[in-house]
């Protein structure tokens, strides 16, 4: 079986958060760095066998913002956002070269533990996916197997911040026993989302996270992230370009695996600098 | 250059965009027959002509709420961003501008009918002519603007912002000339005054074309980068 490969790409100044260069040639249009950066990317290329899925991203993630990456399917946004969890390690062929910094530490290290990885880059999926567990283990799971509980009544705390944080305390306060998939669409969503906040991530990825809600459950995750990037990075895929307008700072734009465009979301929404962008978002795409 | 209101994958949104388009130039028709109608009423002193003018301007006004309900829901239904919502706003715009030079023809047409609350004093042949040179200019003006949106062409808009320069300067010449001949004899008061406000109803209207002008550019208004080929 073909296993993931992952090549650092050795560059000047590599290693220190926030000053590293971009590569020679880079052609995003819009500016891709951000002061003092959560993630920096640069020359990111991911391969899925021949497939050359992503070419030559370069970018910066801020810290407490909501960046949203919009293009067409199949444009690499979902790829993109795997890469900075390393869930592409988990596909057979896929293969990731490039560069990508959390705080100035190569995510790609070989000394890095993956899972502490993914505890400080949580992600939230497009269909709800609760563990066939009470609402309480949900979110106690991951505390208890990362250690951050010394006892059960931390664990308490964590569980009681985190369905607070998510919006969700007062809707299950009293059946924290009951099984999580009991739950309405909308609240599992938000249960998926304490669950990631309980291990006191950084970053929160989420891929389309509203896709499988109604308008109020969305609208209630929409008032949720803006709440969240209080407090942690939020990078979110999306096809609802009004979705992206929405709840973000900034704004990608894929297409065809290339990053075409990175700007201010005020500024993608009404005057985007290339035809691609443009394009794509006043529906001419195609 | 043109801007290109259409080519979107919704054929239906390019339908309803283009239709939007159609009823602000046929509006735009409307209020060019109007204007020429009441500068040609004034200046022949015709109060029949002057009576159609006021007539016409509830259609003039219809137009402008129709187009309105139909913006409201362009926007609600489609949710248009960048090129699609600059362009639709200005069509809101450029509408409230055409309704605007529309009240400009109908007070024009008042003041023919001695209506406008001041007595409606004849205007003599030195004034006339003014008043016609200036109405020429003023319809011209707004000919080229709605020919401008109605190709949604750049450089024509560009020249509408230009020669309504040359329309205000025939505007203050024409008070002069009006100022000049009521100061020689005074009983010319009444008509100097009656003439002073519809000169610059005509003027109002060439601004009103040149907003439409500016309004078109905005449109086409972007500041592209350079672009690689992807």
């Amino acid at each position: 079986m073909e296993t993931t490969t992952v090549t650092g790409v050795a560059r000047a100044g590599a290693g220190s958060s926030g000053s590293m260069p971009l590569p020679e040639g880079h052609k995003t249009v819009g500016v891709v760095t951000t002061p003092d950066p959560l993630f920096v990317c640069r020359s990111v290329d991911v391969y899925y066998g021949d497939k050359h899925a992503i070419k030559d991203v370069s970018i910066d993630i801020g810290r407490r913002q909501v960046l949203a990456m919009i293009g067409p399917s199949g444009c690499g946004k979902s790829t993109f956002l795997r890469c900075l969890n390393r869930m592409n390690d988990t596909i057979p062929g896929a293969r990731v070269e490039g560069r990508i910094e959390l705080d100035g530490n190569d995510i790609h290290d070989k000394r890095r533990d993956v899972v502490q990885l993914r505890a400080r880059v949580g992600m939230v999926f497009q269909k709800p996916n609760p563990f066939p567990k009470s609402i309480y283990e949900n979110v106690a799971y991951g505390p208890r197997i990362h250690g951050l509980a010394r006892d059960r009544a931390e664990l308490d705390e964590i569980v009681n911040t985190s369905l607070r944080r998510a919006g969700l305390w007062d809707e299950v306060k009293d059946r924290l026993a009951q099984p999580g998939t009991s739950l309405s669409g909308g609240q599992q969503q938000r249960l998926c989302i304490a669950r990631t906040i309980a291990v006191n991530p950084e970053v929160i990825l989420m891929d389309e996270p509203c896709s499988a809600l109604d308008p109020i459950a969305t609208a209630r995750i929409e008032d949720l992230m803006d709440e969240l990037a209080q407090s942690y990075a939020i990078v979110i895929v999306t096809h609802s370009m009004q979705q992206a307008a929405r709840v973000s700072k900034r704004t990608a734009y894929f297409h065809l695996g290339d990053l075409v465009e990175v700007g201010p979301t005020d500024k993608i929404f009404t005057n985007p600098s290339h035809k691609l962008t443009e394009d794509y978002i006043t529906g001419r795409f195609g | 250059m043109n801007i290109d209101i259409e080519g979107h994958t919704s054929r239906a949104f390019d339908g309803a965009l283009s239709s939007l388009h159609l009823r602000i130039m046929e509006m735009g028709v409307l209020v060019l027959q109007q204007v020429r109608d009441a500068a040609q009423a004034y200046t022949v002193w015709d109060q029949n002509a002057a009576r159609t003018v006021l007539e016409r301007e509830h259609a003039v006004n219809a137009y402008d709420m129709s187009v309105d309900e139909e913006t409201l829901t362009l926007i609600a239904r489609r949710q248009p961003v960048a090129t699609d919502l600059r362009a639709i706003i200005a069509m809101a715009k450029i509408v409230s501008e055409l309704e605007r030079a529309g009240d400009e023809a109908k007070k024009i047409a008042l003041t023919v009918l001695g209506r406008a609350g001041r007595a409606g004093e004849r205007p003599g042949p030195a004034t006339s002519r003014d008043a016609r040179h200036l109405g020429k200019l003023a319809v011209d003006l707004l000919r080229l603007g709605m020919e401008a949106f109605d190709q949604l062409e750049l450089e024509l808009a560009e020249v509408v912002v230009k020669r309504d320069q040359d329309l205000d300067n025939e505007y203050r010449d024409g008070m002069r000339r009006l100022l000049t001949r009521a100061m020689e004899d005074v009983r010319y008061f009444n008509v100097a005054l009656e003439a002073a406000f519809v000169l610059k109803s005509l003027e109002r209207i060439g601004d009103h074309a040149r907003n439409i002008a500016r309004l078109i550019i905005a449109m086409a208004h972007q500041r592209r980068q350079p672009q690689r080929q992807l």
